[in-house]
């Protein structure tokens, strides 16, 4: 499931300079890795994997023994490192080291300077290292060789497919659309070898698609975009349902929406995409049960309109009157239909002075964005009708990315890592078709990251620091989510078993990730009262 | 022990007389329920497949009430006909709170009982809410009738 992981760390081990390469042009040679040589080292791309190993023994092996590495570094004398394999190989036989036995589970005793092997494939005892000096070395060698010949080919591949999709992406950035489109040509035959299932494999697929969707049908992206509305809310649920990021926006936005709420009876929340509402029965019920009683609740769902005569609006705001009638709260919906955010006038809202505001926005805000930085782009026009409606509070989640860089290459490595790390947190979920169709709502939103640009590009992520530069900028101010949403946030994800989910708390705002690389951000915002408050509202 | 006839030890015989009707514990329903209050849902579930009393007994909502809120302090009066209305003590119990609390058992802080209820009927909500959706629309909005919101408690995902 980590072998994506494993294969970037080794990658980033034995060339520090991916994406600073100079060399693009040139095509890899015959054994050599291309990019490494454009770095001045020379390793063949069939041991790429085991020179990372030993490079990472070596690191192990110097920290183990500091006297050891003082005085390799004063006495010892070393032969053409440009040869990065034998170089890494005599280093450690000045450690001393053994030859490479298995490729995990083994504990170095730098006392004895023997290797205690904890691996079943010997089923040997690790208090009897004697067995293990009866193993010779060539034997060993070749048990290991056997055993991970195959993934040793596949994360090769792996290797080499990342470098393949960096290089194209920089002929494309560049305009070198021949050489993009012969790599591309390569790129599909690469992944016959590589398991396609899980891993860097499916990313690679997906980014791969992208790229030519770009080289040969340009950049309207209208096949990408063009899923109906009845499509997306299909994949959004699957999405919701495989994985938590969507459910950790909805209760984080949740709680703290119930706590702004506290102590006013007349409530109105905003949402700027309600697609089946999911996130709203948590909230009727938490108010159904907060001491004093519910408010009167009043719900404004903001959606694309839908085609052949239903009204998919109206459909889930009977719903969901339905369940605020069972648990007994006073309740009042209004749908407003708008294929883009920025169509929408805050009269269409009718929000009544007396009441308390909510504008909960989950992943929308960043759709406003546009290339260039007008005075009067939509994300200004939006946030300035938001401040004059003096909400309570603002909800916003956004994808914790930064793909709205005005470079493709950048763009590009950004969204290989990020989808990576989406992709590999997606491994953990076993209910399908949940899990398929999650894969391809993310699939699309990787396509109109690559492939499309202008007023076609609605994925415009950008990170939390980047919004909060630019809400503070349109005269909001951070509020801190409590401890009770950080408390609700762990508890939800113990709950997903997998456990690569972490939650983190970073100055009042709170992000969800994989294995500590946040993916998702939530934060909450309120209008700040300013002298100049009558100009700005609309 | 045996119990031996003694015709002429009056006292003995009107004793036993009164010993022959065994204690039924179904003629003491009272007694029942105070019992089957304590178990844990297993072995209610359990005790509902003895006979028709005490099925009918385990499938009354307030001993399931009893252990959603076993080891939390008792709970406002508002909650219970929320709860009612979503679909009753032992729907919450089964789908939501006996997997929340099985889940969450193994990093259990103690802060933490309060909120695992709270956090069950959210849950709990939703799937209602799901549930709604599957009888009443009729284009695929939720896919197959069983709702999937709580399908990630229901399997447990080794990785």
């Amino acid at each position: 499931m980590l072998r994506y992981d494993s294969t970037s760390s080794s990658a980033g081990s034995s060339s520090g300079s991916l994406s600073s390469s100079s060399s693009s042009s040139k095509p890899p040679q015959q054994d050599i890795d291309g990019l490494l040589a454009g770095a001045g080292y020379k390793v063949r791309s069939s041991e790429l994997r085991q020179v990372a190993q030993r490079l990472e023994r070596l690191e192990t092996a110097m920290g183990n023994s500091p006297a050891d590495f003082s005085q390799l570094a004063s006495d010892a004398i070393l032969y053409n490192p440009s040869d990065l394999a034998c170089w890494v190989d005599s280093l450690l036989t000045e450690f001393a080291e053994p030859p490479p036995t298995c490729s995990s589970d083994f504990i170095v005793d730098p006392v004895n300077n023997q290797t205690v092997v904890n691996s079943a494939w010997t089923a040997a005892e690790p208090h009897t290292p004697q067995v293990h000096q009866n193993i010779t070395y060539d034997e060993q060698q070749s048990l290991d060789n056997q055993l991970t010949v195959v993934t040793a080919m596949e994360e090769d591949s792996g290797i080499r497919l990342v470098h393949m999709l960096m290089t194209c992406a920089e002929c494309v950035q560049s305009g070198d659309l021949s050489l993009a489109t012969s790599l591309i040509d390569d790129m599909q035959g690469l992944l016959t070898h590589v398991n396609t299932v899980c891993g860097i494999g499916k990313v690679a697929g997906h980014f791969i698609d992208a790229l030519s969707r770009r080289i040969f049908q340009g950049m309207g992206g209208g096949s990408v975009n063009g899923g109906s509305a009845f499509e997306n809310e299909i994949l959004y649920h699957h999405f919701y349902e495989a994985c938590p990021y969507l459910k950790f926006a909805h209760f984080t936005a949740n709680q703290a929406i119930l706590e702004a709420f506290d102590g006013h009876d007349c409530v109105h929340v905003v949402d700027f995409n309600l697609m089946h509402g999911l996130q709203w029965p948590a909230l009727i019920q938490a108010l159904a049960l907060r001491p004093g009683g519910p408010p009167l609740l009043r719900l404004t769902g903001i959606g694309p309109p839908s085609p052949d005569g239903r009204d998919s609006l109206r459909e889930i705001g009977l719903r969901l009157a339905e369940l605020a009638r069972s648990v007994n709260v006073r309740f009042a919906f209004r749908g407003v239909a708008a294929s883009r955010l920025e169509d929408v006038k805050p009269w269409m809202l009718q929000v009544n002075p007396k009441e308390a505001v909510a504008v909960n926005s989950i992943m929308q805000l960043h759709r406003l964005l546009g290339c260039e930085q007008t005075r009067d782009s939509p994300i200004d026009t939006v946030l300035s009708w938001i401040r004059g409606l003096n909400p309570k509070i603002m909800t916003v989640v956004e994808q914790e990315a930064n793909h709205n860089q005005p470079g493709f290459l950048d763009r590009f490595t950004e969204a290989l890592y990020y989808y990576s790390t989406m992709f590999d947190s997606l491994e953990a979920c076993r209910i399908q078709p949940e899990k398929a169709l999650a894969e391809i709502y993310i699939q699309r939103e990787i396509g109109n990251v690559v492939s499309c640009e202008g007023s076609a590009r609605v994925e415009r992520h950008e990170p939390l620091a980047k919004w909060r530069r630019r809400l503070s900028g349109a005269g909001f101010r951070a509020l801190r989510l409590g401890s009770n949403a950080f408390k609700q946030a762990s508890m939800l994800l113990t709950l997903f078993s997998a456990e690569g989910y972490s939650v983190e708390e970073n100055e009042g705002c709170l992000s969800l990730g994989w294995h500590s690389s946040p993916l998702i951000a939530a934060s909450a915002w309120q209008a700040v009262p300013a002298w100049d408050n009558h100009m700005s509202s609309s | 022990m045996v119990q031996t006839h003694h015709c002429e030890d009056h006292e003995t015989v009107g004793e036993n007389k009164e010993k022959r009707p065994k204690f039924f514990i179904n003629d003491h329903v009272d007694i029942l329920i105070e019992i089957l209050k304590r178990l844990d849902g297993r072995s209610l579930c359990v005790a509902a497949s003895v006979c028709r009393l005490w099925c009918t007994i385990a499938r009354n909502d307030s001993l399931w009430e009893n252990l959603c809120f076993r080891h939390v302090s008792p709970p406002p009066s508002s909650v219970r006909s929320v709860v009612l209305a979503l679909g009753g003590y032992k729907r919450l119990y089964t789908g939501c709170v006996r997997p929340v609390r099985s889940r969450l058992g193994r990093m259990r802080k103690a802060s933490w009982a309060g909120d695992e209820v709270q956090l069950s009927l959210s849950l709990f909500c939703v799937d209602y809410y799901e549930r709604l959706g599957g009888s009443n629309s009729n284009g695929r909005l939720v896919g197959e009738s069983s709702p999937s919101s709580l399908m990630f408690l229901c399997k447990p995902v080794n990785v």
